[in-house]
């Protein structure tokens, strides 16, 4: 049985990646308005105050979810458990972001689906001019 | 006397609700409640004072736990020292017969809620392993309950002969009374609800219609 | 479009959202996924999502998260949603019915924000997203 303390003494708080993206006008439309936003802010460049939906940050991924070396955890392909947005500033197209991801906790607990781990990968992102726009907590679910 | 006795607070890693937000809540929609129990995931929280909100908004407050066992989740009221000493509250696989045997050797009220939840409560458990003797009462509404899972709930408890109560699971302040007891005793502390639950006068009851009737 | 801010001292506790059903069809599915490029067979086609161990293709999470802050917007023209929490509490296929609520908890008179419930409830009466949200209104 996988010793999950152990782990989260070893690997909870360490930044182990990051990666820079380019915030892609035509991905926040789409992302909006399948969202069914209508609000003009999110789905119209020619708004003043255009910008991305404040989850958009969400989907990037700086490619990997867990460390190198991570332990394998449980089976399974791994469900999204939950997503926690944390907006500080507007995200605009044409934006260079950097996200640096860390592992945030690891913990197991039964459900519906039986017993599983959970692991919140978190994302914080910073743009162009060092300001910190948006923290993304992903909880991964596996099961046990 | 009506108590929700299923809740979690921000206390339990999925819960969203801050207690005093649950207490006014159950004022501003003048729910029929009267209190309600905090049964956080796997852990006594035995650090949190709630009477000031007991004070302020007139409501019995009380504190217990959700623990995970082979046999599906039970709510253990009447949590003491000697009771988070006799078991792992953070295990997810706690024998089940441990747990009750535990909480009736130190003086608590233990009984599986969410029973007919499809796969891990404890009658799915039932169907593949075979009864537990120890269990004598259930949690028969439970208000994360999906269609169906209430209903067989009722239904194999009357089987087995258990008593049922409700709670309504509630992980976010709108969902706290959908489901809640209805005790013929006054309750006021938790030493009082264990007395109230072992004496069996209560009854579980169901206020989701009405939350529909006051969404329209 | 956008309407008229919602002032924050018109906001109370105990104030109920609107309910939406959003648009679970497969060409919002596959709008969402050019938007995310997160183009997974278990969003798009219900036999690889069986093949998976799913019910069939599903919403992808986001796109649930999404629909919450959409409503939001639509609730509160102009606000700005602080903070997004949303818990996946079970799977929400595509292609069906759904309901998308939320329901005011709190109200911050300092911060001059509200903290709001919001639900997604499937075709069959299960709950699959409960989540919170702090925003900001525009007035």
């Amino acid at each position: 049985m996988t010793d999950l303390q152990a782990i989260r003494d070893e690997w909870v708080g360490v930044e182990f990646e990051s990666a820079e993206f380019t915030i892609d006008r035509d991905r926040v439309i789409a992302w909006a308005e399948a969202c069914g936003e209508t609000d003009p802010r999110f789905t119209d460049p020619g708004n003043p105050d255009f910008q991305a939906h404040p989850n958009f940050t969400a989907c990037l991924s700086t490619g990997r979810m867990m460390p190198e070396n991570f332990p394998r955890i449980g089976s399974g392909f791994g469900i999204d458990g939950g997503k926690t947005v944390e907006v500080h500033g507007p995200v605009r197209p044409g934006d260079t972001l950097t996200g640096r991801a860390s592992i945030h906790d690891v913990y197991d607990k039964t459900g519906r689906s039986g017993t599983m781990v959970f692991v919140i990968h978190r994302m914080d992102f910073t743009n162009q001019n060092g300001e910190l726009v948006s923290t993304v907590d992903s909880k991964m679910i596996r099961s046990r | 006397m009506i108590l929700d006795l299923h809740t979690h607070s921000i206390k339990s890693d999925d819960g969203r609700a801050k207690v005093e937000n649950y207490c006014k809540w159950v004022r501003k929609k003048e729910l029929p409640l009267d209190g309600f129990v905090l049964t956080e995931h796997r852990q006594f929280d035995d650090t949190s004072d709630y009477r000031h909100l007991e004070d302020e908004y007139g409501l019995v407050i009380l504190k217990a736990s959700e623990v995970e066992t082979d046999y599906g989740h039970v709510l253990v009221f009447g949590v003491n020292d000697d009771l988070v000493n006799s078991f792992d509250f953070a295990r997810v696989d706690n024998p089940l017969p441990d747990v009750l045997e535990a909480a009736e050797r130190c003086g608590a009220f233990a009984a599986p809620c969410h029973p007919g939840r499809r796969n891990v409560g404890l009658f799915a458990h039932y169907e593949r392993k075979g009864p537990v003797e120890g269990v004598h009462t259930v949690e028969v509404l439970n208000g994360g309950s999906i269609p169906g899972e209430d209903e067989l709930s009722v239904e194999r408890a009357v089987a087995h002969g258990y008593r049922g109560f409700g709670g309504s699971d509630s992980h976010i302040v709108s969902r706290i009374g959908y489901c809640a007891t209805d005790f013929d005793d006054d309750v006021r502390d938790i030493d009082g609800l264990v007395t109230a639950l072992r004496g069996g006068r209560f009854a579980p009851v169901s206020f989701r219609e009405e939350e529909m009737d006051r969404d329209d | 479009m956008a309407g008229e801010a919602r002032a924050f001292e018109d906001i109370e506790l105990g104030d109920e959202l609107p309910v939406e059903h959003p648009d679970l069809s497969l060409p919002a599915i596959r709008r969402f996924t050019e938007g995310s490029e997160m183009r997974f067979p278990r969003f798009l086609d219900h036999e690889a999502a069986r093949a998976e161990g799913l019910p069939g293709a599903l919403v992808p999470g986001l796109m649930s998260q999404g629909f919450l802050l959409a409503l939001l917007h639509r609730w509160s023209p102009g606000c700005t949603v602080r903070k997004i929490d949303t818990v996946f509490r079970g799977p929400l296929v595509i292609e069906t019915e759904a309901e998308v609520t939320g329901a005011v908890t709190d109200i911050d008179e300092d911060e001059r924000t509200v903290e709001v419930d919001l639900t997604i409830v499937d075709d069959s009466g299960r709950t699959v997203v409960v989540g919170t949200a702090v925003v900001e209104p525009a007035a």
